[in-house]
């Protein structure tokens, strides 16, 4: 169990795949250190390929590290929230029965789930289309239920990988006042996105990712008082 | 258990609701039905290639929904990336590997009820025959397809799809012919070849033990007690190469 | 609109084409009497739960076989095999006894047909009907002055087994007692068309119409004593058959 100052603490984390036919050794994280402190939004940064969506998904459990270690500062996967990137889920439910199921995965008695998951589909904007069944759905609208189903259960730690994609700027709005609202709730928020001007926005805290390492983590005012936009201060970081 | 339950009917849902497996099924009914021409040409044992014929149909068909709904169950989750949503959350590899189990009992249970009920009132209709041992014929052709269903999962927790389904239905043909391993076993003196041959019949399971068509049309008296045990050594297997599915599915990384 | 009617002309012409092509194919050249027929041991070996449904499909094929060739080149080289296959595979599938014992006299094979009784019988002790075809044969195709002895003993048997028909002590009477041919000829061809299939049926009419007198009252009088060895039903039935192009 990590130090109660931490609800995500990464160190020295490694991870290496062999692909291929001839099993060829791929190495993605070269010694990944991170901290995530309770209460923060943290935008996890990088450029493609950097690194970023497998440290997530070694937080979760989705992969093993081949070094290095991962602390959850919450009781354990049951208290924590996932969007993955580019979605998917499961076209033959509906988005009702999609976030029930989701619900029971938890454990959630019937009564709770139910309330949760209206709640949920009102909080999306998906009240209208809740019986209609996933395939029916946009790429807006999936990302929308996928959000639901990250807080279902109500994590105290919410991971979620490009959350702003493929959302129109109404959707968008409305992550980020989901965001927003997380985070005066008290919980804890990472997200991966190249929308930096949203990282501006809702993050407390930044770090940069390149080639498999974090080459940059601090508070977001940092960044912005070493450049004239975080965009600036990204390319800065990760082309030296 | 909720975890189990709650993928169980999930996945229930999501091979009931598949067109293709409709599909299989109506083709099942009409082979079932093409019995009644062959019993026209039977010389007035109508009810005999009925009732034969109709378990074949059932056996295939239910051998060919069995192994292509099951190859595929884990490898779409992994191909669609739903185990995203499953892994992320606290559930464990031996309960995704058992709801997934369970879903498929689900679906095939329904196939092959339907399928038996039609071939039973169809042979009552016809041929006047119909008795309860058809459906337990029917029954243990279910049971026999679980064993399948388990081994095909563990296949698919290994390679591909198609992989999985060929091997599946090859450990259907050589369960048939597990009494030809077991003579091995006792043929020649080399102790390696039979230690080998002893692991190979272990290994597959026996699906020729109890032949209930035989039963069926009264070549043959059944006995509960066989039936009942053969049932409980399928049953037992299933549970084992869960196990190994599980072990299997456990390294897997997403 | 052009094109579009010029697809669906050439679709209209390959639908006629198919049609067409099948419909002029000449017809099948008669099958070979000699047919490949594997060994009962293979199957057993290599598909004991579908023994039943192969012994199906190979009787299936066996009356199919008998079919085509009875009518056709009158050579029915695999029929022997055919039957071993069937019977050993499925050995209490009686049908397949009676019909093929009959089809193989039309085979020349009487003493197969005999042979393939008794192992019937063997498998199937409890239905009467094999010991009742056995004395049948006995009587009409065994040599020797014995022969009627031993059809008597055959439907004493029979007659002793539960469920079978109450005349067939008359029947083992009338042979043990060597009564006249003819009277036994009628009631053993009698019984075969009780038993029998259609092929058999067709064949005891034409046996009878054989031994039968032609003249109507001497011919009423041989038939009577089918009344007493058969139901009524199918006596009337056969009677009715023997009487055709008689007037009433």
């Amino acid at each position: 169990m990590t130090d109660p100052g931490s609800a995500l603490r990464v160190s020295d984390l490694h991870k290496t795949v062999h692909v291929g036919f001839r099993r060829q050794k791929v190495v993605i994280l070269k010694g990944v250190d991170l901290e995530v402190r309770p209460n923060d939004v943290f935008g996890l940064l990088g450029p493609n390929g950097a690194g970023k969506t497998t440290t997530v998904k070694v937080c979760l459990g989705l992969m093993r590290p081949s070094a290095g270690a991962v602390e959850l500062g919450v009781p354990g996967v049951s208290h924590v929230g996932y969007l993955p990137e580019n979605p998917y889920f499961y076209d033959y439910l509906s988005g009702r029965e999609f976030l029930g199921f989701c619900g029971r995965l938890f454990g959630l008695d019937p009564h709770l789930r139910r309330e949760r998951v209206e709640a949920l589909l009102r909080d999306v904007g998906l009240e209208r289309a809740a019986d209609m069944h996933l395939r029916k759905y946009s790429k807006g609208m999936l990302q929308r239920v996928g959000i639901a189903q990250a807080l279902i259960n109500d994590p105290e730690l919410v991971l979620l990988d490009e959350p702003m994609t493929g959302l129109d700027p109404v959707g968008r709005v409305e992550v980020k006042r989901i965001i927003q609202e997380l985070h005066e709730r008290g919980k804890t928020v990472l997200f991966n996105s190249h929308i930096l001007s949203d990282v501006a926005e809702l993050c407390t805290r930044i770090a940069i990712m390149r080639d498999g390492r974090v080459v940059w983590t601090g508070a977001v005012d940092e960044a912005l008082a070493e450049a004239p936009s975080l965009e600036d201060f990204f390319m800065r970081v990760v082309t030296t | 258990m909720n975890q189990v339950l709650a993928i169980a009917l999930n996945t229930f849902k999501e091979t009931i609701r598949d067109r293709v497996l409709a599909v299989i099924v109506v083709f099942a009914l009409v082979m079932i039905a093409g019995g009644l021409w062959l019993g026209s040409i039977s010389l007035g044992e109508q009810g005999r290639m009925m009732k034969d014929f109709g378990l074949v149909a059932v056996t295939f068909f239910g051998l060919i929904v069995a192994v292509f709904i099951a190859a595929s169950l884990v490898h779409k989750e992994v191909e669609k990336r739903t185990v995203f949503v499953l892994f992320s959350k606290p559930v464990s590899r031996a309960s995704f590997i058992t709801g997934k189990f369970l879903g498929l009992c689900g679906t095939m249970a329904v196939v092959l009820a339907g399928m038996g009920v039609f071939l039973f009132l169809l042979v009552w209709a016809v041929a006047g025959d119909a008795t309860g041992m058809l459906l337990v014929a029917v029954l243990m052709i279910f049971v026999q397809l679980l064993a399948i269903m388990a081994v095909t999962i563990f296949f698919s927790t290994l390679g591909s799809a198609i992989l999985a389904s060929v091997l599946g239905i090859c450990v259907f043909v050589a369960g048939q012919l597990s009494h030809n391993v077991l003579s091995l076993t006792r043929l020649g003196d080399n102790p390696v070849t039979k230690a080998l041959s002893w692991v190979v019949y272990v290994v597959i399971p026996n699906l020729s033990s109890v032949d209930v068509k035989a039963g069926v049309v009264g070549e043959s008296t059944l006995s509960w007690g066989e039936i009942g045990v053969w049932s409980l050594y399928l049953l037992a297997y299933v549970v084992v190469v869960l196990a190994l599915a599980t072990l299997v599915f456990r390294r897997k990384e997403f | 609109m052009l094109r579009r009617l010029l697809v669906v002309l050439v679709v209209l012409a390959c639908a006629a084409g198919v049609i067409g092509y099948q419909a002029t194919r000449p017809p099948r050249a008669p099958a070979n009497p000699r047919m490949f027929v594997p060994s009962p041991q293979f199957f057993t070996d290599f598909s004991p739960s579908f023994r039943t449904s192969i012994a199906d499909a190979y009787y299936l094929m066996m009356v199919q076989y008998y079919g085509e060739h009875v009518n056709g080149d009158g050579r029915l080289d695999s029929l022997p095999a055919l039957t071993q296959l069937v019977t050993s595979l499925s050995p209490r599938f009686t049908r397949a006894y009676l019909f093929s014992a009959f089809a193989l006299v039309d085979a020349e094979r009487p003493d197969v047909g005999y042979a393939l009784l008794q192992r019937g019988l063997k498998a199937n002790p409890d239905d009467w009907r094999f010991p009742a075809y056995l004395g049948f044969f006995a009587y009409r195709y065994g040599a020797g002055k014995d022969k009627d002895l031993v059809a008597a003993r055959w439907y004493q048997l029979a007659a002793s087994i539960p469920g079978s028909p109450s005349y067939l002590p008359r029947l083992a009477a009338v042979l043990a007692a060597r009564g006249g041919d003819q009277e036994k000829a009628v009631l053993m061809w009698g019984q075969v068309y009780l038993a029998g299939d259609k092929y058999v049926r067709k064949r005891a009419v034409n046996e009878l119409n054989g031994i039968l007198p032609t003249d109507k009252a001497a011919r009423m009088r041989a038939v009577a004593p089918l009344y007493q060895t058969m139901p009524k039903a199918e006596a009337d039935a056969l009677v009715g058959e023997l009487f055709k192009g008689y007037v009433q």
